[in-house]
């Protein structure tokens, strides 16, 4: 055997080992998505942004946003069809339809099952979202479709912890008790959806739930594809074989992706919030003169226009707005003239430097050098320490970044946005470290005084009050809003207005049609 | 031969201990950290410190060392620090795809380059020896991500003969042939272009010996010489290109994995790198060792196949 032979016996050999998959169906919807791969499907647990893309198909809560929509203000029911609140807002009891099923045969979904879930969500043994729930003091069934929950104290926006979002997705219990750790590999919901299948690296398969309380799904199949180099994706998207395609954070993408024949181009909600938090701890961000100068040398209209008009629009406050308590700031104007005099005033007649660790992510970057030329123009000169993204994202937690430029989208409530970047307990480097990278602790009351204030308005006024605090500190520099690009051929067909998800993949139900 | 074999592969024992060894202790120098990924950005200074406890993050890196040696040793590579699955599992399901990819690039490789370079040695300093030393130059400057994207362009959108995605949905042989074509191509033609060159030249040496112009002078016709006499003489040199550029080529398989999205290695390391998944990476990297340890050992082999004259001691 010479070795002509055995490099093609073992070529065929190995072409014949291959693994199989089948071939799509008709009805199949393929989606692409920039990424590798799967982590884990388990609600409770997934923590990046593809994961939760696919279980937003496969889950329900208690209650939910109306289909497209994800603002908290549409929230309608989903498994319970009724629900009261007692007046000092500590007791909840749900009324649960009775007729949703778990998929794959587990049953009837009862009060026990969500009296399982929740607590499944409270646990930090199986949920990363624990801390969301450390209120629920009590849950219990009353009846088989009896749910009531009893709250320590009241929680801002209760309803928001019990949409089919992180740990209000409702995992049925015989399926999360025998599956146990490989539920995040073959999860089990009530969704008009239901896991059928994974290949590693490639794609995640979904059937119809034919037993999906609201009607059988109009869609057979989904196909969620792990396509990590954009040119190919979008190639891929071009030629067909995807027909909707998580895209690229660029305008260039969008005004392409739109010229291409019987396709919608859109971006979708809920909107990052990018924002500049400056270390108020260090000089000379310890005075406000000089927070001042970079706020008036920041140019919001410039960055938009940069972003692009159609993916990104002015930031107007600290938090993101739509959300629960957000009220619009009059944020510093423009002025490079005003900046200049500000760093003089302050001592600084010849500038100032800054440190600021980067990350190499390329759409984050290039933000940063605009903000970087933005600011030269008066003086304040960012030397960027560049680095990959997950040391970014150890560096900034050990306060090693004078500015933090930081972009981030949470439940649409203020208190937890407003919590977690501006309450000084979760300052970095402290036991309760979030993101609090600026050190910012000018509004701990207002955020504390709301986070258990029932009366609805006056909850309001104090996260209005503590907005207005916070950007009259300059924690941080608000910068633009970015929201999700998604394309997707004429052959998918919405039956509601697709203004996006909380799980930031569009919401595709019973409902959505593919027509050829 | 065997006590050549056992040896060698007694040496591959120490290299793949010198590589473990040296991967864990670089990584973890490398700043990052795998339980922010795995929480997510929004967790908690209590909740990052509570998951670095129960995966042992938090113990001294030398009994860390220990820990995984050990299981090293016994086979166990342990699991993933992101996915919660066994490292070996992960590795073994994507493994055959690569080495699909591979042998297949490697093949075609060897079948382009090789006629290629001998062409241009029988024609040296003329116009077919000029036109395979230009495109030879072009398949080795231009980078796995840059031609694969161009083949797509004219092969899966101008001309619609294949599919963008190469993710494995064929059920038979020549629906996979269909899925392997272009991103086995897209690496053939960077073996090919090594192929072509070192033949070229090797193939010139060898038609300047002694024993071609005797050939010549007996009336030997000029395809039996080039192909019977002097080509397996010029092959040494070729088979040393080929085991040393298949490291290489299973390193460019990364791109070009990522470009055809196929599953492979490629995407898995890639991924593990990108979440600091230590266990991930150093299985990986045993995988990578393992397997240019083995090549390089099959190319000495290859030696004696080809000229009976090399002697294992």
């Amino acid at each position: 055997m010479n070795y002509k032979t055995l490099a093609l016996g073992a070529a065929t050999a190995a072409v014949l080992a291959g693994l199989g998959t089948p071939a799509a169906l008709a009805q199949t919807l393929t989606i692409a998505v920039p990424g590798n791969d799967m982590a884990t499907l388990d609600p409770h647990r997934a923590s990046a942004t593809l994961d939760k893309n696919v279980i937003n198909w496969m889950f329900n809560g208690l209650v939910r946003t109306a289909p497209g929509q994800f603002s908290l203000e549409t929230i309608e029911p989903d498994i319970a069809e009724s629900w009261t609140t007692s007046a000092d807002g500590l007791t909840w009891t749900f009324n649960l339809r009775q007729d949703v099923t778990c998929q794959r045969d587990y049953g009837p979904l009862t009060a026990s099952d969500v009296v399982y879930s929740l607590k499944r969500a409270a646990s930090p043994e199986t949920s990363s979202y624990a801390g969301d729930y450390a209120a629920f003091e009590r849950i219990e069934a009353i009846d088989d479709h009896t749910v009531e929950i009893g709250l320590a104290h009241p929680v801002p926006s209760m309803l928001g912890l019990l949409v089919p979002f992180n740990g209000g997705s409702i995992v049925c219990e015989a399926a999360g008790t025998e599956l146990g750790e490989d539920f995040g590999r073959n999860p089990v919901g009530t969704g008009p959806f239901a896991f059928a299948e994974y290949q590693s690296q490639q794609f995640v398969r979904l059937v119809a739930n034919d037993g999906y309380f609201r009607g059988t799904p109009e869609i057979k199949e989904i196909l969620f594809r792990y396509l990590g180099s954009d040119s190919s994706r979008d190639l891929a998207f071009q030629s067909g074989e995807v027909d909707l395609v998580n895209g690229r954070f660029e305008q260039s993408w969008l005004d392409r992706t739109a010229q291409l024949p019987d396709t919608t181009v859109s971006v979708l909600g809920p909107y990052e919030l990018h924002q500049l938090h400056l270390n108020m701890n260090q000089p000379p961000l310890d005075d406000i003169r000089v927070r001042q100068a970079i706020a008036h040398a920041v140019d919001r209209a410039g960055l938009v226009a940069f972003r692009g008009e159609m993916l990104t629009r002015e930031a107007t406050s600290v938090i993101p707005s739509g959300y629960l308590g957000y009220e619009a700031q009059d944020l510093p104007e423009y002025d490079p003239e005003k900046a200049r005099a500000l760093l003089a005033e302050a001592g600084y007649p010849d500038g100032i430097d800054l440190k600021t660790v980067q990350t190499t992510l390329p759409a984050m970057l290039t933000t940063m050098e605009v903000v970087q030329a933005q600011l030269a123009e008066v003086g304040i000169r960012l030397n960027f320490e560049l680095v990959d993204h997950p040391t970014f994202h150890e560096q900034i937690r050990q306060d090693l970044s004078q500015v933090v430029y930081y972009g981030a989208a949470r439940l649409p409530v203020a208190d937890i946005f407003l919590t977690q970047f501006f309450d000084s307990n979760s300052i970095v480097q402290t036991p309760g470290a979030v993101t609090n990278f600026s050190h910012c602790d000018v509004a701990d009351a207002e955020i504390e005084a709301a986070r258990t204030e029932i009366d609805p308005e006056r909850q309001k006024e104090l996260w209005a009050e503590a907005q207005r605090k916070i950007v009259e500190a300059l924690c941080a520099v608000p910068l633009y809003e970015m929201g999700q690009p998604y394309a997707w051929n004429n052959k998918v067909q919405f039956a509601y207005p697709l203004a996006g998800s909380l799980n930031l993949s569009p919401m595709i139900d019973e409902t959505t049609r593919l027509v050829d | 031969m065997l006590g050549f074999v056992l040896r060698r592969l007694g040496f591959a024992v120490v290299t793949l201990l010198a590589v473990l060894t040296l991967v864990f202790f670089v990584i973890r120098i490398l700043p990052g950290d795998p339980t922010v990924v795995i929480l997510g950005d929004q967790a908690s200074a209590q909740s990052i410190a509570l998951l670095r406890e129960r995966m042992g993050l938090d113990q001294p890196i030398a009994l860390q060392y220990l820990q995984f040696l050990g299981g090293a040793l016994r086979g166990d590579w342990g699991t993933s620090l992101v996915s919660g699955r066994p490292v070996i599992q992960e590795v073994l399901n994507v493994l055959p795809h690569t080495l699909e990819l591979t042998a297949v690039a490697l093949v075609l490789g060897v079948v382009l380059g090789l006629p290629a370079g001998v062409w241009a040695a029988v024609n040296r300093n003329r116009i077919p020896d000029y036109v395979t030393r230009v495109v030879s130059l072009l398949g080795l400057s231009a980078p796995a991500f840059v031609s694969g994207i161009v083949l797509l362009l004219v092969f899966a959108i101008v001309l619609r003969w294949f599919p963008v995605i190469s993710g494995g949905q064929g059920t038979t042989p020549l629906e996979r042939l269909r899925d392997l074509a272009l991103p086995a191509l897209n690496l053939a033609l960077i073996m090919a272009a090594y192929v072509t060159r070192v033949t070229r030249s090797s193939m010139l040496e060898v038609l300047s010996q002694d024993y071609v112009r005797t050939a010549m002078a007996k009336g030997a016709s000029g395809f039996a010489i080039v192909w019977r006499h002097a080509l397996r003489n010029c092959l040494i040199p070729v088979v040393t290109v080929v085991g040393l550029y298949l490291g290489i080529l299973i390193g460019n398989s990364v791109l070009t994995e990522i470009v055809f999205n196929r599953p492979g290695l490629g995407k898995l390391i890639v991924g593990a790198l990108n979440q600091r998944d230590y266990t991930m990476l150093q299985g990986m990297m045993v995988i990578y060792t393992l397997i240019v340890v083995l090549v390089n050992l099959a190319t000495d082999l290859v030696y004696g196949l080809i000229d009976p004259r090399v002697q294992y001691k």
